[in-house]
């Protein structure tokens, strides 16, 4: 049938031309594999950040809420870690004084050791805004938390809609009041962005109520004795006073103190924030009414994404809002 | 060589403070590659710059053994108003500067005459100054601090010459002057005649109480000079300015061995002390100690240094 030069000829052919198809698929087969690959995975295959980053907290002041942002910042630095291999160290280091110039110095020693992102609630946005802007200017990142980004810093933020959350509260009590009454305010540190926007936006919740009455706005600088002090003094002048809203997690603190040592639990409603384990006992024992929390370790958490978003050369968005909970008693063993 | 080093330690009181600081120095920069940066040292510099306004006139207050706890609320309340003269009032920076140490002034007299007039224990008197100022302060401004400050005068508070900050330079001058006048003129043997037994520094004639409200004058200017400083370094007046001037100067000038006694020492001992809590404070945060843990350690760290001191001292039999 075949003569022993026609099957020579005819199984060269075959054999050349199977080998060359072999040699363009050995060729194209990585890179169609590489294409698809990436496609399939396209964070992993950017990684090409470093073996190991520093992230440093700097938070406004040495508190418990702040200790929940470090851990949520804890969970974010295992979670990069066991997504891209890298080590992540998160420093925490907060200013032994609510004082911007005491968290200025603990920003500029942050910057002097070199580390990848710094992330940072502000005291005051005027008077940290050249120090964080030093920090950009040297080319370490930057993410505000728990406050919004100061004028004119091109720099994320994450946080959660302060003015909604203090018009939850002054809904609540104004609710609880019945639409009418006499209320004070607990203000916390009154250059802080975040307390002065949660006091105006209660303001502006009592003056849709005509027949709720602001007698005043006592400032408590963070500090529970202060709070329970001014409360004290602010109820001893106010003897009809019905209830109160506050602008940070400290001022609930003193000010139930406050009701409890004047015998007035249950007669003065207060509305709190956060959801310090005080907090959640105060609401417990009925001493206040409810509590607008805020979520702290979500804050930490994606304070830390957006850094090392930003480590890895990615843009992150420009505001990230954690949400907030209403607490009330029928709701405690949620928070608890 | 020994024999020199001995002789040195023997002669010059301040070579306790000197030998603490140096070990503080060196063990800081094992401790962290970052102390020796120069960013860290600009830092380190400035901080120092402020409290070591304040540790100069605390420290010549503690040489007549007077105390005054108020200097911090004069700082915060001088650099508040300095802020309305500047921003609500539209006065020139300049002139605003200069009009707040004039107040300064005024301030550290007026503490001065109630000590001096009324007798009374200057620990005591300037607690409550302390909160006749830290008061007025926040009646004001009602704990809101005022910004806008021209930025003419930021220069003072956040620029460099010769690579070092501005402020460091203000209190090296305001230290060589304070130097000079303790050691060099009659008004500083006055001083330590005052501190060391004042009904003996009468009797010889001496006017103590010129000596000693013009130390609190003195003071209350350097007070008003280092709240103004960080005025311009914050670019905003806040009220809080000086509330952590308080005892931080005061341990300093122990450190630097003037006793809250009186009768010895010098500003410069002083300034080194300071500078010893400076590093601590730096290098605890370096190395990354936990916030809750820094005010212990610090604590710690100034004991050591003060019984270090304090050991040379009666080894070397120096006093």
């Amino acid at each position: 049938m075949f003569n022993n030069n026609q099957f020579r000829f005819y199984v060269t052919r075959a054999h050349w031309l199977c080998l060359a198809l072999l040699v363009v698929a050995v060729l194209i087969m990585p890179m169609l594999a590489k294409q698809a690959h990436a496609n399939e995975q396209p964070l992993s295959s950017s990684f090409t950040g470093k073996d190991n980053y520093r992230f440093v907290i700097v938070p406004k002041a040495v508190a418990p809420w702040f200790d929940s942002v470090n851990e949520g910042a804890q969970r974010a630095a295992e979670m990069i870690e066991a997504q891209s291999g890298a080590d992540v160290e998160i420093e925490y280091s907060a200013p032994q004084q609510s004082q911007v110039a005491v968290q200025n110095q603990i920003l500029e020693q942050a910057i002097a050791t070199r580390p990848d992102g710094i992330a940072v609630d502000p005291l005051d946005a005027n008077a940290n805004r050249a120090i964080l802007q030093e920090a950009l200017d040297q080319g370490i990142n930057v993410v505000i938390f728990d406050s919004p980004a100061p004028e004119g810093l091109e720099v994320s933020s994450v946080g959660n809609d302060f003015c909604e959350q203090a018009k939850i509260a002054a809904r609540r009590l104004v609710e609880r009041l019945g639409e009418k009454g006499q209320v004070a305010i607990m203000m916390g540190t009154p250059t802080a962005p975040n307390h002065a926007i949660r006091v105006r936006c209660h303001k502006e919740v009592f003056a849709q109520h005509p027949d709720i009455q602001v007698i005043g706005t006592a400032i408590n600088d963070d500090s529970i004795a202060k709070a329970q002090q001014q409360a004290a003094a602010l109820m001893q002048s106010n003897p009809e006073l019905d209830g109160w809203v506050v602008s940070e997690a400290s001022g609930p603190i003193g000010v139930a103190q406050a009701i409890k040592e004047a015998g007035k639990v249950g007669e003065v409603k207060l509305v709190g924030l956060e959801k310090l384990p005080e907090m959640l006992q105060l609401i417990e024992e009925g001493v206040a009414d409810s509590s607008v929390a805020n979520r702290p370790e979500a804050q930490g958490y994606w304070t830390v994404q957006a850094l090392w978003q930003q480590s890895l050369g990615i843009k992150p968005p420009d505001y990230m809002d954690t949400g907030v909970d209403l607490i009330t008693r029928d709701k405690l063993d949620d928070f608890q | 060589m020994l024999r020199k080093l001995m002789g040195f330690m023997v002669s010059n009181p301040l070579s306790g403070v000197i030998s603490v600081l140096v070990i503080i120095l060196v063990s800081a920069s094992i401790l962290s590659e970052n102390f020796l940066n120069s960013y860290n040292l600009v830092i380190v510099s400035r901080t120092l710059a402020f409290i070591g306004l304040i540790t100069i006139g605390q420290s010549m207050l503690m040489i007549l053994g007077e105390l005054d706890l108020s200097l911090g609320a004069i700082g915060g309340f001088c650099g508040v108003i300095g802020g309305i003269m500047m921003v609500n009032m539209g006065i020139n920076p300049w002139l605003s500067f200069g009009l707040c140490l004039v107040i300064g002034t005024l301030f550290g007299v007026i503490n001065g005459l109630l000590v001096t007039l009324l007798r009374l224990p200057s620990l005591v008197l300037t607690i409550g100054m302390a909160g006749v100022y830290g008061g007025l302060n926040l009646v004001i401004t009602k704990g809101v601090a005022i910004t806008g400050i021209p930025a003419d005068i930021g220069f003072m508070g956040s620029g460099t010459w010769l690579g070092m900050p501005v402020p460091f330079w203000v209190m090296l001058v305001f230290l060589a002057l304070a130097c000079f006048l303790t050691l060099k003129t009659p008004f500083g043997r006055y001083m330590y005649a005052v501190g060391s037994n004042l009904p003996a520094a009468q009797m010889l004639g001496i006017r103590t109480d010129r000596v000693r409200v013009g130390v609190f004058a003195f003071a209350g200017f350097l007070a008003a000079l280092a709240g103004m400083l960080m005025v311009a370094r914050l670019g905003s007046a806040q009220p809080s300015i000086g509330d952590s001037w308080v005892l931080g100067p005061i341990a300093a000038a122990v450190i630097g061995g003037v006793p809250t006694t009186g009768g010895i020492g010098t500003p410069l001992g002083a300034i080194f002390g300071a500078a010893i809590i400076g590093v601590i404070k730096n290098i605890i945060v370096l190395i990354g100690v936990s916030p809750y843990w820094q005010a212990m350690v610090t604590g710690a760290i100034v004991v050591v240094a003060i019984a270090l001191d304090s050991i040379s001292r009666r080894y070397f039999k120096r006093d």
